[in-house]
């Protein structure tokens, strides 16, 4: 898989087109806003999406831990979409689960959507630190340099007459904030107030994701 | 009119009002009163002016008064336009109130307030003017049966309107649901004329099928504006004409100017402005401006108050404007139907011509334009294809059922295969929409504890809806119109109109576009609001509405191919367009009419192949497609296509020597699911499926979920089911609906059937007379990116007529 190269606080990150970071000197894979059962979430409203969300983002996970066989996982909030989201994981996704657990650690931080729910086998957060690099859900008042998720943001592109929407890594000097790993996860784009709010609307660095390539603006 | 003795319409409440009027009865009125009155269910074919709605409600009103005092609704009026529902109370009204008739008529479409619509559900009156969306809804209620079940007559208007979409099917299924209410239903049709009636007949009638027919003896008056200038070889606006047709507005007291865009609206709008002397009270109307602007220009229409409305067809239906003169049709005609539906619009008197002048806004509709006048006087009308009903149609008819209250899934199975359309709906496919409706429908079952509709324990044959909260869901997502994401323009605080969502995206602060006449600046977009202020801007940009083009239609295609075959006509034509032809005819050829010309030539470094299909726009655009990907294996290193309602140009690097090889039916079965797997046209079709179907929720005023968002989570759920679960109900209606309406499938495996046989190939050294419309098409588009103005298109034009030696034609 091609990745494209990502400094950020004075470290090196692989930004892969599945929508994950890999930070090569930890051996830790970095994902985002997975969004589990969101499918399941709103078949209670009567809204029913195909019901394959889950399977698509666990195969995905597994793809990517299988690759690169990472120490760690870093899960930056909103790992299930609600309560009704564990009703999606089966007894063999458990398993499959625990298996992969054997040889990473998962971490998994609480986003706004999760806070209150537990997974036999993940160690819950509300942030974690490693060296000067904060992992959380959502920006908070610090020095430090934060990885971040909940924003799920895309990027208007418009060139040759056509506009086009592609989710994108996004960063400033101090946050990054990356894309959602979710399969029926929509986006928010870069410009909005919430965005512009936490990263400013300068000296931004955008990342689109495409088909099989991360690129750079 | 024959009026003789044994008129049954003398003994008729209505003929005392007839007589004081001074008017006689329509023998087609006569004719539809027996048929009706001896148990028939009757289309009507008449044009406008003709008494339609009247005959309509002959027998109706006959029947209410020999009820005498009959309580509750008796006869139900389907309209396709809410305002037109109030034009027919208008004119009920006037002999009803006359002859002081004890019976009561309301309306009831989407502009009706909730307080009046419980009041008539408390109240019914007699006669109840509404459209498919406001009957599919009364249909709906809980009480649905017990309003519904003495009702013995159902009319639809404008029936021509509602048999090959969408709108089609919501409708016939809930006539047959009427039906089952009051099995003594009878249906009466009333249609503009059509070319096959027999399939209207069969759309409509079950009892005793009877058609009426009335055909005008005066034909209107049409003819091709007659200009100084030169008509351009390419193009859509008539630029060149511009004087001369508002020298052909000060001579009419009242002219609609109709035009086949949204954006060709606003432009002709805007240039006849530019030129206005003598202050000509001059409107723009068209369906993306605020409702109160249209109805401000209908009302000064009507009333006289306006010399001149540019329309779309916004205009083609509704009020009778009885003032209006002339008709001025800007753009090739596309279909002879939509070109009489329009000239009907001026003059409502039978016994004098409508008038109309057409002005081609190129060479190739000038031939088309000629075609369509040879076509109405010999009253070669289109055929209107019904079409085979769509599953989404069903699923939401399923979702309305389950409203009104429980229901036994072969009951309702029964009741829709007696729908025309759905004749052939298979109980395997019923079950799956079934399913759709209550759960998703899908193969892996997560959502049980989540059903919208549940099966009883005791009988697994009766379905449920697991709460009343759905009826409103439902309510809100009623009907088969499902609009492109709009946004609200506002200039100031007024509201201006709705423009497509994907236009703005392409604007940057301070960009100016054309709106409502008007010159615009891009100020800003907020909450889906589009901040405008006035702009001074000479260069401006005109919204494209991507609904705007519809495909020419086969009938006047092959009136198009026969007319170009003949050149003893050519000498009648402008001298322009003569020596264009001859010119073709010496270089290359003309093709016959059942003749299908392909041209090869180099130029500037690469070789172009030119087809001429005539088979409208879809039909070519899809053959452009495929022909790439035959090119693409035969290693000519094809470059890009263009194509219109005519022909196909492609280009390639190489020269494509096997063009017979290619050009069959094997490309079409070969490539076309390649085709609509790489295009985005059933994911497009797919999310209006995933709406009227109920699977997602249609956007609604008011909620904060934008139509991009719709458009984005409906492509997230194209795109995992197609993954997961191909053979989905969904996905095979998005794509019997892409072969229907975006790609013209039938036509063209028409034409691929025969085409090899027919095929005439000419290999020339540079570009022919016919190919230069379409070769500046593609220049044109790769132009028009760059906003460049009329003189460089004028430039290149030169440049190319110089190519193809054909310069000394001006």
């Amino acid at each position: 898989m091609y990745y494209q190269l990502i400094n950020f606080g004075n470290e090196e990150f692989h930004a892969y087109p599945d929508k994950s970071l890999y930070w090569k000197r930890l051996n830790t894979l970095i994902v985002s806003d997975l969004h589990i059962g969101k499918s399941i979430s709103y078949a209670k409203n009567k809204q029913f999406l195909p019901p394959y969300d889950t399977k698509e983002i666990l195969n995905k996970i597994f793809v990517s831990l299988d690759k690169i066989k990472p120490t760690n996982l870093i899960i930056v909030g909103d790992l299930l979409h609600d309560v009704f989201s564990t009703l999606s994981l089966k007894d063999q996704d458990h398993k499959n689960l625990s298996q992969y657990m054997k040889n990473t650690d998962f971490i998994w931080i609480k986003g706004n959507h999760d806070k209150n729910i537990q997974i036999e086998g993940f160690k819950n957060f509300t942030n974690y630190k490693i060296d000067k690099l904060l992992f959380t859900h959502i920006p908070i008042e610090t020095s430090l340099f934060q990885i971040c998720g909940h924003y799920h943001p895309k990027v208007k592109i418009s060139h040759r007459g056509k506009t086009i929407f592609k989710t994108c890594f996004i960063h400033n000097e101090k946050i990054f904030i990356l894309p959602s790993f979710g399969i029926l996860t929509g986006g928010l784009d870069i410009h909005s107030k919430q965005i512009s709010d936490v990263l400013g609307k300068n000296n931004l660095n955008i990342y689109p994701v495409g088909q099989d390539k991360v690129y750079k603006l | 009119m024959n009026i003789n003795k044994s008129n049954p319409l003398l003994l008729h409440p209505l003929n005392k009002w007839m007589k004081k009027k001074k008017w006689s009865w329509f023998p087609h009125q006569i004719e539809t009163f027996q048929h009706v009155q001896s148990g028939s269910d009757v289309v009507v074919f008449a044009p406008t002016g003709a008494g339609k709605t009247l005959t309509g409600f002959i027998n109706p009103i006959d029947n209410l008064i020999k009820l005498k005092n009959f309580k509750g609704l008796h006869t139900l009026y389907i309209s396709p336009l809410k305002s037109l529902a109030n034009d027919i109370v208008r004119n009920l009204e006037k002999p009803i109130k006359e002859l002081d008739l004890n019976i009561s008529f309301q309306v009831r479409t989407g502009d009706t307030t909730p307080y009046k619509k419980q009041k008539q559900k408390q109240k019914p009156p007699n006669i109840l003017i509404t459209t498919p969306e406001s009957l599919a809804l009364l249909n709906s209620y809980e009480n649905a049966k017990e309003f519904l079940q003495n009702l013995k007559y159902i009319i639809i208007d404008e029936i021509h309107t509602f048999l090959d979409n969408k709108r089609a099917d919501l409708l016939s299924l809930n006539i047959e649901r009427l039906q089952t209410f009051s099995p003594n239903l009878q249906r009466i049709g009333l249609s503009a004329t059509l070319k096959n009636k027999q399939d209207a007949k069969k759309w409509l009638c079950r009892k005793k099928p009877k058609i009426v027919s009335y055909e005008n003896s005066v034909l209107p008056k049409i003819k091709i504006l007659e200009s100084k200038e030169r008509i351009p070889w390419s193009g859509h606006m008539a630029m060149y004409s511009i004087n001369e047709i508002y020298k052909e507005i000060m001579k009419s007291k009242l002219t609609i100017i109709f035009v086949n865009t949204r954006a060709q609206a606003e432009y002709m709008f805007k240039n006849l402005w530019l030129i206005n002397k003598k202050k000509l009270k001059i409107a723009v109307h068209h369906g993306s401006l605020e409702k109160n602007l249209r109805l401000k220009v209908e009302n000064n229409l009507s009333k006289g108050l306006v010399d001149c409305v540019v329309a779309t067809s916004s205009l083609e239906l509704g009020l009778d404007y009885g003032d209006v003169e002339k008709i001025i049709q800007v753009g090739a005609p596309k279909g002879i139907n939509r070109l009489l539906q329009r000239v009907g619009r001026s003059n409502h008197n039978l016994s004098t011509p409508s008038k109309a002048i057409l002005v081609p806004t190129n060479r190739f509709e000038f031939i088309e334009a000629k075609a369509a006048i040879e076509e109405i006087k010999k009253n070669n009308l289109d055929k209107i294809d019904l079409k085979k009903g769509s599953f989404d149609v069903v699923a939401q008819h399923i979702f309305a059922t389950a409203c009104a209250g429980q229901f036994d899934i072969n009951d309702l199975y029964k009741e829709i295969i007696k729908a025309y359309p759905y004749k052939k709906l298979k109980l395997n496919e019923f079950k799956q929409l079934i399913n759709l409706i209550q759960d998703g429908g899908y193969v892996l079952k997560n959502y049980d504890q989540f059903k919208r509709i549940f099966q009883l324990r005791e009988n697994k044959n009766i379905y449920k809806l697991v709460n009343r909260r759905e009826t409103r869901k439902y309510r809100m997502n009623v009907g088969t119109i499902i609009e492109n994401p709009m946004l609200k323009i506002k200039l100031g605080t007024k509201t201006l109109g709705n423009i497509e969502e994907v236009f703005i995206q392409n604007l940057s602060q301070g960009d100016s576009f054309i709106f409502a006449g008007q010159v615009l600046e891009f100020q800003s977009m907020k909450n889906n609001l589009v901040q405008v202020k006035r702009s001074k801007s000479l260069i401006s940009k005109i919204p494209s509405y991507s609904g705007g083009r519809m495909p020419l239609s086969t009938n006047l295609a092959n009136s198009v191919r026969a007319l170009l075959a003949k050149s003893n006509m050519w000498d009648l034509y402008p001298e322009q367009i003569t020596e264009w032809l001859k010119r073709q005819k010496n270089i290359s050829k003309i093709p016959k009419k059942d003749e299908y010309l392909v041209e090869q030539f180099p130029r500037k470094k690469n070789f172009y192949t030119v087809i001429y299909t005539f088979a409208g726009w879809h039909a070519n655009q899809t053959l452009g497609f495929l022909l790439l990907r035959g090119f693409k294996e035969f290693n000519y290193k094809p470059l890009g296509f263009v194509a219109n309602d005519y022909a196909i140009v492609l280009w390639s690097l190489k020269e494509v020597k096997e063009i017979k090889t290619i050009l069959n039916l094997g490309l079409l079965d070969k490539h076309l699911d390649n085709y609509l797997e790489e295009t985005s046209i059933v994911k497009r079709l797919f999310r209006d499926n995933a709406i009227i179907s109920c699977l997602i929720e249609r956007r609604l005023p008011g909620m904060e979920k934008t139509g991009k968002q719709v458009l984005f989570s409906s492509d997230l759920i194209y795109t995992v089911l197609k993954k997961n679960e191909p053979d989905h109900i969904l996905l095979k209606s998005s794509y019997e609906d892409a072969k229907k309406n975006m790609i013209d499938y039938d036509r063209l495996r028409e034409i691929l059937k025969k085409i090899d046989k027919k095929i005439i190939l000419k290999k020339l050294t540079s570009i022919s007379p016919l190919a230069v419309p379409i070769i500046l098409e593609i220049n044109r588009e790769n132009l028009s990116k760059k906003e460049t103005d009329e003189y460089i298109l004028e430039d290149l034009e030169n440049e190319i007529l110089k190519e193809a030696n054909v310069l000394s034609i001006n």
